[in-house]
C-alpha cells in the first residue's frame, strides 16, 4: 500500500464513526520502489489529497522535515518539493503494518501490501 | 488499449478468482472506444470495483500514466491476482480488500468502473452458497434481478464520484438496464447504453453514467 492511497482510505463506514480520518498507520515493513518522476501526476493529485493526511504519512515514515506544515501554494513551481511528495506518496510501499480507526481503535491489518478492510455485519 | 497479460495465473487461481470472460472484454472494448473522453477528463484517481483477475484497471492504469488506479475487492485473491496482473504487466495497481466503495473518502473517483456480480440468483441459492466458503461465489451471485449488489453500489454512488465522474457499469439484460437507467435518473446522473453484445446465454449492455 502506497502512502498516497493511504491517503483515501477511512473508517467513517463503522457505525459511529464522524470522521474515521486520517487513519492511525503503522509500518512494520515496507519496500521502496523506485518510480519515474511525473511532476504532473503528483500536481494534478494534490488536490485531491487531504495535507493532514500527507503530513501523518511522512511522519510515520520518518520524512517530517521533508514535507512542509501547510501546501505552498506555488507548489507547481517548487520541483524539490514536487520530489519529495512523489517519493513519499508513490515510492514508500507498506508491505506489512495496520491502520487504525482514530475514533474506535478498531485496526485493519496490512498484509502483503493489501489493507484489509473488510467490516463485520455488526460494525456498520 | 492492449489486454494485459494473464499468464501468470493459473487454473488454480481461477478456482478463487473470476476468469476474464466475453463480459471482461466487453467492457475492456468500451472503455477502449471511450478513451479520449476519459482523458479529456484528466482523472486523478480511478477505482475499478471488484477486479478479479485485474485485467480491466491493469488495462486502465497502462493507459492512464497520470492517474492513481486503485481496485477494491471483497475477495482476498481477487486482491493478491489483481497486484499480481498490474506487476506482471509493469504497472502499478493498489488492491484493498474491502466491500465496494465503504472505506473510501468521499467524491475522490473520478473513473469508477465495475462489473459486477450479475447473475440471477435465488437468495436460497445465495444462502447455500455462502456456506460453500468458496470466495468466487461473490464474483457471479448477484441475487434477485442480479441487482443486488449494483443497488448497494447505486445507494454510495453520489457519495464517491467526483464532480467529474464517470462510471463504466456492466450490466445484463435480466438485471434491467432500462429501470437502471430510470433510476439513476432520479439519483441525478445521466446514464445512456453505451455498448451493448449478445455473447452465447447472455445479452450485456455498457452503462456510461455522469453527473447531470
Amino acid at each position: 500500500m502506497r502512502l498516497s492511497t493511504y491517503n483515501f482510505l477511512t473508517s467513517k463506514a463503522i457505525k459511529g464513526v464522524k470522521v474515521g480520518f486520517p487513519l492511525k498507520l503503522t509500518i512494520a515493513k515496507q519496500d521502496v520502489v523506485e518510480s519515474e518522476f511525473n511532476p504532473t501526476f503528483i500536481e494534478r493529485l494534490l488536490p485531491r489529497l487531504d495535507w493532514s493526511g500527507i503530513r501523518l504519512a511522512a511522519e510515520v515514515a520518518g520524512l517530517n522535515d521533508d514535507i512542509p506544515a501547510e501546501l505552498p501554494a506555488n507548489v507547481a513551481e517548487n520541483e524539490e518539493l514536487l520530489k519529495k511528495l512523489h517519493h513519499l506518496l508513490l515510492e514508500i510501499d507498506v508491505l506489512e503494518g495496520q491502520l487504525e480507526c482514530p475514533e474506535t481503535g478498531r485496526v485493519f491489518p496490512i498484509t502483503d501490501g493489501i489493507p484489509n478492510m473488510l467490516l463485520n455485519e455488526d460494525e456498520v | 488499449m492492449e489486454t494485459p497479460y494473464t499468464d501468470h495465473l493459473t487454473s488454480i487461481d481461477y478456482e478463487q478468482v473470476y476468469e476474464p470472460a466475453e463480459d471482461s472484454f466487453l467492457l475492456l472494448d468500451a472503455l477502449e472506444a471511450d478513451l479520449s473522453f476519459i482523458e479529456s477528463l484528466q482523472p486523478q484517481v480511478c477505482l475499478e470495483v471488484g477486479p478479479g483477475s485485474g485485467i480491466i484497471v491493469t488495462a486502465l492504469a497502462k493507459k492512464l500514466k497520470e492517474t492513481l488506479c486503485l481496485a477494491t475487492d471483497i475477495n482476498p485473491y481477487a486482491c493478491k491476482a489483481t497486484k499480481k496482473t498490474a506487476n506482471h504487466n509493469g504497472t502499478f495497481v493498489e488492491s484493498i480488500n474491502c466491500n465496494l466503495v465503504d472505506l473510501l473518502r468521499k467524491k475522490t473517483i473520478d473513473l469508477l468502473v465495475f462489473n459486477p456480480p450479475y447473475v440471477v440468483t435465488s437468495d436460497e441459492e445465495l444462502k447455500n452458497q455462502s456456506y460453500t466458503n468458496s470466495q468466487i461465489t461473490f464474483s457471479w451471485a448477484g441475487g434477485v434481478h442480479g441487482r443486488r449488489v449494483i443497488d448497494e453500489l447505486l445507494k454510495s454512488l453520489d457519495s464517491i464520484l467526483s464532480a467529474k465522474g464517470v462510471f463504466y457499469l456492466l450490466a445484463l439484460r435480466e438485471n434491467k438496464p432500462d429501470e437502471l437507467i430510470i433510476n439513476l435518473n432520479t439519483l441525478g446522473f445521466t446514464a445512456i447504453k453505451f455498448m451493448e453484445r449478445r455473447i452465447p446465454g447472455e445479452y450485456l449492455y455498457i452503462l456510461k453514467i455522469t453527473r447531470k
